[in-house]
């Protein structure tokens, strides 16, 4: 029998109570469980980054992660970016420059930004780049996908 | 109104991307869905004695293991031209991740932990193909059973077609210099984010299938002949792929699910590892020698190509890739006689299908090549030679094929942009290459559009949208045609229940052909507004024009859409529009028909070489390409720039390594090397040539493959520039420049 | 993932109990970068997983004390890439925790795991033995320091004892001017395994201390005295040979598919050059 844990964890703002299998990851568990799809699976090894979040203020992949461990913390998956007044300006600035394409890595890519942009209001292109490095697009839309990242940050500045 | 065509509006489909509300095809659950696990082998090559699945079954949660025994006998087999790949493995394994077994359980950790346990007594078979040189020894073991191939004559070998193809007389051309040389190009895969995924659930007398696939119509047919159903009751779902780059547009495993969902009598789900994708989808390897004859002056004499595609296990679209790519091996030179003949092999591996450029960057790597080889020979510059022998616009240089744009133009930008001839920086180089790919050589695409009473638009295509932004296009399209704002139009794709038949989404079609459907579409909807506003006005419909969204009356002019609400009032409803693009089968054509339109492209980059290491920086990168018309310029760049950094995957880090039992060793994301954003080029442009020549709406062409045709010689020539060595082999990984340096000293 | 319990204690003392009493039945969770994979692909089923990161004493912390920076098990890599002191004393080290994967990894990826793991590449091992750092350990007896050339043992392997955890790293702040570089190769720029990690640190005294890692079972350390590699006015012609021989430990394997042995043991000459040059240039700037 799988052992289980309740969990408490703020997810997009909303605290819940999750009963979750201690060998279950956190991906698993947001697609699964919680039904918050957005958060994308590819590689599972912590290379392509499709299944970024936030975690207390830090991107994560969350397949490398057991739910167990997000206990106590707060967590913003892609569904958490938008506001009450619609997209979030880094949601805008990616349609407006065309950073999505097939969009299947743009999750992961936003919550990359999002906690670049957190912790750097005004990043250069070269910091982009790196910030972004473990997030795979095979689109390579990545000069649009740093442009839009730089629209952003001036548009919150 | 504003028109919309030209410009870059915020992408179709573009908030349920930034929000992660968009249904890819794993995101879609179903209740009571059973998870696949496919059963696999270590190996390459096994013979399979028996399948026990004694241990599977009594996996908590495990309801059914799917054999060989289980499926119809004999085995249906499948494949878009040669009906070869089984649905699981028949007696022996063929290629390393081929599925003996699959297993269905309540949840994907059960199928897992059943498909560890089902045993599969086998025994490891000696041997395999693994290359060009294995496959076509005289003893060579045969991949596939002969009789699988009944009458013919090839079937008692591992190639599976010879094409030649050409013009001229090779031996009879007066030259000054021949330039012959071998080239390989490595087997690449698509690595699309999205892993492929397939679902299907009974649905009384029928099936639904949801699937990843570029073109739910090719699955719908193979389906309802492979279960002996009528079209109307196989219903296709391909929700957007998360990227497909052509490793999505032929089925894999429908089959599979459609049968297990059958006996299950419930949905049932396969969602690939990225894994596991690897040992789904590649690219073909080649094996390619030029000879190339040339007068004093550069000027191209005769052209002797010969190509030897390994494909795999199973043919599916690669011997399409093979014949297409290599009837315009010549490139876009005009050549007096070309000898080309291109071989389809089989071996033992991942089966290759269609990939991004279709079999045409494997042979420009190896004749762009020789063309550079010949002008240092000859004392030529590279950008001359290239200039001298390309054709002029509408000079046919196929026979039957003409050039349909300003060629040089596209060069000399390229050439431009780069800084052709610009003194050079110490340890630099540059390159220039260029290529061309045919468009589709038929075509087949119906779309429907329905103006609704309160002016807004809706769209049905059988298009898939897998990045490249049909969406987009087709309602800018629309909006132009009815005046109907761009936010007010949806486009319903990918359900073969909802939408009008289409032939496949590929061969950078989608924007000519789809996109005149829906042109003629809106067309069709504009003649019945010129209809009603005759009956409203009491005017002869000779009086009245049409100026896209305008219904001009002698008078005066009107909207469209005002048009059509006063004569549908009061009742309502709503214009609908169909229209049809067909380019017929052309029997007398070697390929079934001419291009649609060519993919014309010139690639140059200068690299900086670190000669101790041998690393390459790209210190910047330049792709030209002739697109007609951007009729969305944004959306054109980005898929310039993804297709040149793809190309710069194969040129500089992606390849398959196997190990000597056909192993892939490099499976997944952490030792099979794509670009990152820290690997791009310090400078890219992507810049297109647009003179309005295209057969598409308002003067388009296709794009989305050029950029990658020639980006291998391109960089290629460059670093070869920069280092003074040749390599033939690809990736130019930093070792193998650096073993090129060694060779040297 | 196989069925396991979920540890989740509160101090040193109670993980050490646990692994005590499941031995190599457990395991440990840090950062869990390496060890959720291993888990999934069953490389692991242990029946325990003991969680450290509960335990206040264990909590994310690089303290200054005793003339030593003491870097706690389950400080992340991002932690130390971004302190200030880090920054300041061992640059080298800060430089090897920035290539460790992708931001994503850093944030949850530690020091003490990366060592742990005894991974032959572990980018953070040639600066931990170059600074001749020491790895503090609790265990059943109590607690003991051990130099991070005799902690790591081979691939995989760590002078670890049943029961036992590590605790800490400690880095000796260099009393003198010190300069140290670390760089590394690889496939591509962006986040890759290395194909050779190489660090290299030199002290105005003339001590060149080296360490190579991913060109054998793990990472060595190799130390010159001669004060020829450390000097600045020697030509680096005449510095070729003595920095040849400080490769003599190197043995790359003949099967990885990252490169070939004559590839590594050519960049390592070429990466340890680079490397020394980089060293001796901020040791003089240290010492102006």
């Amino acid at each position: 029998m799988d052992d289980t844990l309740d969990i408490n964890v703020t997810v997009n703002g909303r605290p819940r109570t999750i009963n979750v299998a201690v060998n279950q990851t956190l991906l698993d568990v947001l697609r699964n469980e919680i039904d918050l799809t957005g958060t994308k699976e590819c590689c599972v090894v912590g290379e392509c980054g499709a299944c970024t979040v936030i975690v207390d203020g830090r991107s994560v992949n969350s397949c490398l992660m057991l739910a167990v461990e997000v206990d106590g913390a707060e967590l913003t998956t892609v569904e958490g970016l938008e506001t009450e007044d619609g997209l979030s300006p880094l949601q805008a600035a990616f349609l407006d420059e065309g950073a999505a394409q097939c969009g299947f890595c743009i999750p992961g890519q936003l919550m990359s930004a999002a906690a670049l942009l957190e912790h750097n209001q005004d990043p250069t292109v070269e910091e982009i780049q790196e910030g972004l490095a473990g997030n795979l697009c095979r689109c390579a839309g990545y000069e649009q996908i740093t442009k839009a990242v730089l629209a952003a940050a001036k548009a919150v500045t | 109104m504003m028109k919309s065509v030209g410009e870059s509006p915020r992408r179709g489909g573009g908030y349920g991307r930034v929000t992660g509300h968009q249904e890819y095809m794993a995101d879609i659950h179903l209740p009571d869905t059973l998870q696949v696990k496919l059963v696999t082998l270590d190996c390459a090559r096994a013979k399979i004695i028996s399948i026990d699945t004694t241990e599977a079954d009594k996996v908590p949660g495990v309801q059914f293991v799917m054999t060989p025994a289980d499926l119809p006998q004999p085995m249906p087999r499948f494949g878009p031209q040669f009906q070869d790949r089984p649905i699981l493995a028949v007696g022996e394994t063929k290629y390393f991740g081929e599925p003996v077994a699959a297993v269905a359980a309540e949840t994907k950790e059960a199928a897992e932990e059943g498909a560890r346990l089902v045993k599969v007594e086998h025994e490891v078979l000696e041997g395999g193909v693994y290359c060009v040189t294995d496959a076509l020894a005289a003893d060579a073991l045969l991949v596939q059973d002969p009789s699988l191939r009944p009458n013919d004559p090839l079937a008692d070998t591992n190639i599976i077609d010879e094409k030649n193809f050409g013009w001229g007389n090779i031996d009879d051309q007066p030259v000054d210099l021949i330039v012959e040389d071998n080239y390989q190009f490595p087997m690449v895969t698509h690595f699309a984010i999205e892993p492929h995924g397939f679902m299907a659930v009974p649905d009384g007398d029928g099936i639904v299938i949801w699937s990843t696939i570029q073109h739910p119509y090719l699955l719908q047919k193979m389906m309802a002949k492979m279960l002996d159903m009528p079209l109307s009751k196989v219903r296709v779902h391909a929700p957007d792929p998360g990227g497909g780059f052509g490793g999505k547009q032929i089925a894999k495993f429908e089959p599979l699910i459609a049968y297990m969902a059958l006996r299950a009598g419930r949905p049932v789900r396969l969602v690939l590892t990225l894994d596991e994708t690897f040992q789904a989808v590649r690219r073909s390897s080649a094996e390619i020698r030029v000879r190339t004859g040339f007068d004093s002056e550069g000027y191209i004499q005769f052209q002797d190509i010969e190509t030897n595609f390994l494909v795999g296990a199973y043919v599916d679209i690669a011997d399409r890739v093979v014949s297409k790519s290599s009837y315009s091996a010549a490139g876009p030179y005009r050549v007096p006689a070309v000898k080309i003949i291109g071989r389809t092999i089989l071996s033992h591996t991942t089966p290759s299908t269609a990939f991004r450029g279709f079999g045409i960057p494997q042979i420009s790597w190896a004749r762009e090549s020789v063309i550079d080889e010949a002008a240092l020979q000859l004392g030529i510059d590279r950008l001359e030679i290239r200039l001298r022998n390309l054709p002029r616009y509408k000079e046919a240089f196929i026979p039957g094929e003409e050039a349909d744009g300003d060629w040089e133009q596209t060069v000399r930008t390229a050439a431009k942009r780069i800084g052709w001839g610009d003194p050079l920086e110490p340890n630099r180089g540059r390159g220039i290459a260029i290529g061309l790919k045919s468009g589709p050589t038929t075509g087949l695409s119906y779309a429907t559009v329905r103006l609704l009473y309160d002016g807004s638009a809706m769209i049905y295509s059988g298009t898939s949208d897998m990045g490249q932004g049909a969406r987009t296009i087709f309602a800018q399209i629309a909006a132009d045609e009815l005046g109907v704002p761009l936010d007010e139009i949806t486009v319903v794709m990918g359900d073969t229940a909802v939408v009008p038949y289409d032939q496949q989404t590929s061969a950078s079609r989608s924007s000519v052909l789809m996109g005149t459907a829906v042109l003629r579409a809106c067309q069709d909807i504009q003649g019945k507004a010129l209809t009603m506003a005759a009956k409203l006005y009491n005017l002869d419909e000779d009086a009245i024009k049409i100026d896209s969204s305008l219904v001009v009356l002698p008078d005066r002019e009107l909207s469209l859409i005002d048009v059509m609400q006063e004569a549908l009032a009061p009742l309502g409803g709503e214009v609908v529009g169909n229209g049809e693009m067909r380019k017929d089968k052309d029997p007398s054509h070697p390929l079934g028909g001419t291009a649609a339109f060519f993919e014309f492209n010139c690639t140059a980059s200068e690299v900086e070489v670190d000669m101790e290491t041998g690393a390459t920086t790209l210190i910047k990168h330049v792709t030209v390409g002739d697109v007609g018309r951007s009729l969305n310029p944004l959306q054109v760049k980005s898929q310039d720039d993804g297709a040149a950094i793809m190309g710069l995957g194969h040129t500089l880090m992606e390849h398959y390594i196997f190990d000597d039992q056909g192993r892939i060793r490099n499976l997944g994301a952490i030792d099979y090397r794509i670009l990152t954003s820290m690997d791009l080029p310090l400078e890219l442009h992507s810049e297109s040539i647009e003179n309005a020549d295209g057969p598409g709406p308002y003067g388009i062409k296709g794009v989305s493959e050029g950029s990658l045709l020639v980006t291998a010689p391109a960089v290629g020539a460059a670093i070869r520039e920069a280092t003074g060595t040749v390599i033939r082999d690809l990736p130019l990984t930093p070792q193998r420049v650096w073993e090129a340096l060694q060779e040297k000293k | 993932m196989n069925n396991f319990q979920y540890a989740r204690p509160e101090t040193v003392a109670e993980a050490v109990a646990l692994l005590e009493e499941h031995g190599p039945d457990a395991r440990l969770l840090a950062g869990g970068t390496d060890l959720v994979i291993e888990l999934r692909n069953h490389w692991v089923e242990p029946k325990v997983v003991i969680d450290l990161k509960r335990i206040p004493e264990l909590a994310p912390a690089i303290t200054e004390r005793d003339g030593y920076l003491s870097i706690s098990a389950t400080t992340a890599m991002t932690d130390i890439v971004e302190n200030e002191q880090v920054q300041r004393y061992f640059p080298a080290l800060a430089e090897s925790a920035v290539v460790v994967g992708s931001v994503q990894i850093r944030a949850r990826a530690t020091l003490a795991g990366n060592i742990c793991n005894g991974s032959p590449a572990a980018d953070t091992a040639p600066p931990l033995l170059v600074y001749d750092a020491v790895v503090v350990v609790a265990g059943p007896k109590g607690t003991r320091r051990i130099a991070t050339n005799d902690f790591i043992v081979g691939p995989g392997k760590t002078a670890l004892e049943r029961g036992e955890l590590v605790t800490a790293i400690e880095l000796p702040i260099p009393e003198w001017a010190y300069g140290a570089a670390y760089t590394r190769l690889t496939r591509r720029r962006g986040t890759d395994l290395a194909s050779i990690t190489l660090c290299c640190g030199v002290d105005a005294a003339g001590n060149t201390r080296l360490a190579y890692g991913s060109v054998g079972p793990r990472a060595f350390l190799v130390i010159d005295d001669s004060g020829v590699l450390a000097d600045p006015n020697v030509a680096i012609e005449d510095k070729v040979e003595p920095l040849d021989a400080m490769f003599h430990l190197a043995s790359p394997s003949l099967k990885s598919m990252r490169a070939s042995p004559d590839y590594r043991l050519a960049m390592l000459r070429v990466l340890g050059a680079r490397a020394l040059d980089t060293a001796i240039g901020r040791l003089t700037k240290e010492l102006v």
